[in-house]
C-alpha cells in the first residue's frame, strides 16, 4: 500500500470516531472486509460504502452540516435583507428585524433541542427545514417590500399617489416590524414544538397537515397573489367575490384543516392498532388542522410577498398583473393632468406593497380561525360521534384488519419501492411483532404513532 | 418493490443468503457477493436487522494471520422464523395462478423462492 493509501485508510479509520459508539463495530467491519475485496476499483467501491455508512450514522456530521448550512443561509438572507440607502423610516425596524430573526432562528432550535429533543423522524426534519427556508427567504422579501412602501417617490404625481395610498403618518413602521417578529417567532415556536419528539405528534399527522396546507396555500395564492384587496385584480380572475376560484379558496380555508384532521386521526388510530386515549387523538387532530392553516398562510403569504416585490422591480410583471384597464384609488383622486402613465404604474406598485399587510393578517387570523373551528372537530373525533371519527377501525371499514400501512420510517429508512439499491438500503420495515421490550424503550411503532417516551 | 411482509427486495436477498447458511456465521463480503449488494447497501440492512433482533453479530475469535478480525453474522431464532415467513410470502404471488409474478431483483431471492 502506498503512503497515500495508508494515509487515506488512517483517515477513514479516524472518521469512524464520528459514529456513535454503539455503531462503530459496523463501520470497522466494513474496513475489515475491505481486505477481502480485490484490489483496485472494487476495493475502492467497498470502502466508499464504508464512507456512506459513516455519513449515514454520524449524527455529529449531520449536525455540523446542518449548522453550516444554516449559517450560510442566514448570512445570505441577512445580507439581502439588510436595508441599504436611502434610509427610510422603516430602516431601523428592518435592521432590528434582521438581527432578531436570525437570533430567533439560531437560538430557538437550540432551546427546543435541550428541552424537547431533536426531531427524530424524516417528516419532522423536512418540516423544520422547510419552515427555516421559508422564514429566511421571507425576511429579505418582507424588508424590501416594506422599504419600498416607506420610500417617498420623486415625481410630483407619484408623490400625490404615495401620500394618498401609503401616507406614512398613518402607519407605524415600528408596529410593522413588531408584527413581522411576532409572526416569525410564533410560527417558529409552533413548528419546533410540533416536530419535537416530546410533542408526541405522529409523522403521519405532520405529513397530512403540511400537504393539505400547501394545497390550500396554492389556491389561496392563486386567488390573491397581491393580497385580498379588490383594488388589485388578478389577471386570471374577473375580480369578483363570487368567482368560482374565490369560492373554492374560502371553502378550502375551512375544509382543508378538517380534512387534514380526519386523515391524521385515521392514520393515528390505524397505526396504533389499539384504542388510544382521546387526549392523544385530539392533540393529533388539532395539530394537523393548525399545521394546515399555518402552512397554507405561510405559502400564500410568502408567495404573495415575493410576487409583490417582483412586480415592483419588474415592469413586465406589473403590466401583466394589471392590464391597465382600471385606475387605482390614488390615481382616481388625481386631477386629469396628473393621471400620467408613470403615476398609474406607481399606483399599482404602491397599492400592492401596502396591501401585503393582508398577508400578515392571514398568517395570524387563519390559524386562530382554524383553532376555533377545530375545537368542535376535535371534540367530535374524541367522542367518536362524527363521521370524522372512525374509532379504532382501519381505513376501508369492516372486515379483518389488513396489513399495516407503510408510513415513512423515522430513521430515514424507505420501504423499497424502487429497484435502486441505495434507495432501498435502509428499507427494513419488517415484522410487526416488536418482541420483548426494555422498560422505557420506544419501538419504531411507538415513534410512528407518536407515543411519547 | 416491497413484498407483503414489508421487506425490501434487498433485505429479502440478505435474509435468503443468511437462511441458506442456517446457523453458520457469515461475513459481510460473502454476503455481498451472494446478494450482489454493495457495502453501502448491505451494512445498513444488517444494522437494522440486528436492531430488530433478527440477526446477531460477533467478532471473529481467531483471525487469520495477516488479516484483520472479521465481523460475523447469522440469523437468530426469531430471525429464522421471520425470514422463512417473509420468503414464503415473497413466493406466494409467483405461485398463485393467474397473477403476474413479481420481478425478482436479486438472484438470491429468486433462488430462495425456488427452493
Amino acid at each position: 500500500m502506498s503512503g497515500l493509501g495508508r494515509a487515506g485508510a488512517a483517515a477513514l479509520r479516524g472518521a469512524t470516531r464520528l459514529v456513535p459508539a454503539d455503531r462503530r463495530d459496523w463501520v470497522e467491519a466494513v474496513w475489515a472486509e475491505a481486505a477481502e475485496a480485490p484490489p483496485g476499483l472494487r476495493r475502492l467501491a467497498w470502502r466508499a460504502g464504508g464512507v456512506r455508512l459513516i455519513a449515514r450514522e454520524a449524527v455529529v456530521v449531520r449536525r455540523i452540516g446542518g449548522t453550516l448550512l444554516f449559517a450560510v443561509a442566514a448570512v445570505a438572507a441577512g445580507r439581502a435583507a439588510w436595508p441599504g440607502s436611502p434610509a427610510t423610516v422603516f430602516t431601523p425596524a428592518a435592521r432590528v428585524n434582521v438581527i432578531t430573526t436570525v437570533l430567533l432562528l439560531a437560538g430557538l432550535p437550540l432551546l427546543a433541542r435541550w428541552f424537547l429533543g431533536p426531531p427524530d423522524t424524516r417528516p419532522a426534519r423536512w418540516l423544520r427545514l422547510g419552515c427555516y427556508a421559508t422564514l429566511l427567504a421571507l425576511l429579505p422579501v418582507v424588508n424590501a417590500v416594506e422599504q419600498f412602501s416607506y420610500t417617498p417617490p420623486r415625481g410630483s404625481a407619484e408623490l400625490r399617489v404615495y401620500l394618498l395610498v401609503a401616507d406614512p403618518s398613518h402607519r407605524s413602521p415600528g408596529g410593522a416590524g413588531i408584527v413581522v417578529l411576532v409572526v416569525i417567532g410564533l410560527y417558529l415556536a409552533a413548528i419546533l414544538w410540533m416536530t419535537s419528539p416530546r410533542s408526541g405528534i405522529a409523522p403521519a399527522t405532520l405529513v397530512a397537515g403540511a400537504s393539505a396546507g400547501i394545497a390550500f396555500g396554492l389556491v389561496m395564492y392563486t386567488v390573491a397573489p397581491l393580497g385580498l384587496s379588490q383594488d388589485a385584480t388578478n389577471p386570471w380572475l374577473p375580480g369578483s367575490d363570487v368567482d368560482p376560484l374565490m369560492v373554492l379558496a374560502w371553502l378550502m380555508l375551512f375544509s382543508c384543516p378538517v380534512v387534514a384532521s380526519v386523515i391524521a386521526d385515521r392514520r393515528y388510530t390505524a397505526a396504533s392498532g389499539s384504542p388510544v386515549p382521546a387526549g392523544d387523538r385530539i392533540r393529533q387532530t388539532v395539530t394537523a388542522a393548525l399545521l394546515t392553516s399555518m402552512t397554507g398562510a405561510l405559502f400564500a403569504g410568502g408567495a404573495g410577498f415575493a410576487t409583490t416585490l417582483a412586480m415592483v422591480r419588474e415592469a413586465w410583471l406589473r403590466d401583466w398583473l394589471y392590464h391597465g384597464q382600471h385606475l387605482l384609488y390614488g390615481v382616481q383622486n388625481l386631477s386629469a393632468d396628473l393621471r400620467t402613465l408613470p403615476a398609474i404604474a406607481y399606483s399599482h406598485e404602491i397599492t400592492g406593497s401596502v396591501d401585503t399587510g393582508v398577508f400578515f393578517a392571514m398568517l395570524i387570523i387563519f390559524p386562530v380561525m382554524t383553532a376555533a373551528l377545530n375545537v368542535w372537530v376535535a371534540l367530535s373525533v374524541a367522542s367518536g360521534d362524527t363521521a370524522a371519527g372512525h374509532g379504532d377501525q382501519r381505513p376501508g371499514g369492516g372486515g379483518p384488519p389488513g396489513p399495516e400501512p407503510a408510513p415513512d420510517l423515522p430513521d430515514g429508512g424507505r420501504s423499497a419501492v424502487t429497484d435502486d439499491y441505495a434507495g432501498l438500503a435502509a428499507g427494513v420495515p419488517g415484522p410487526r411483532e416488536p418482541g420483548p421490550r426494555e422498560p422505557g424503550q420506544r419501538t419504531e411503532q411507538d415513534q410512528l404513532v407518536g407515543i411519547p417516551r | 418493490m416491497s413484498d407483503r411482509s414489508g421487506f425490501s427486495a434487498q433485505t429479502l436477498a440478505v435474509l435468503a443468503a443468511l437462511c441458506a447458511q442456517q446457523s453458520q456465521w457469515c461475513h459481510g463480503y460473502a454476503l455481498a457477493r451472494q446478494t450482489g449488494l454493495k457495502s453501502g447497501t448491505l451494512y445498513p440492512i444488517l444494522i437494522r436487522l440486528a436492531d430488530r433482533g433478527l440477526v446477531e453479530a460477533c467478532w471473529q475469535d481467531e483471525p487469520q494471520p495477516g488479516r484483520p478480525r472479521r465481523h460475523l453474522y447469522r440469523l437468530t431464532a426469531d430471525g429464522l422464523a421471520v425470514a422463512a415467513a417473509a420468503l414464503a410470502g415473497a413466493a406466494e404471488p409467483a405461485a398463485k395462478p393467474g397473477t403476474r409474478a413479481a420481478r425478482p431483483t436479486s438472484g438470491a431471492v429468486a433462488q430462495a423462492v425456488q427452493q
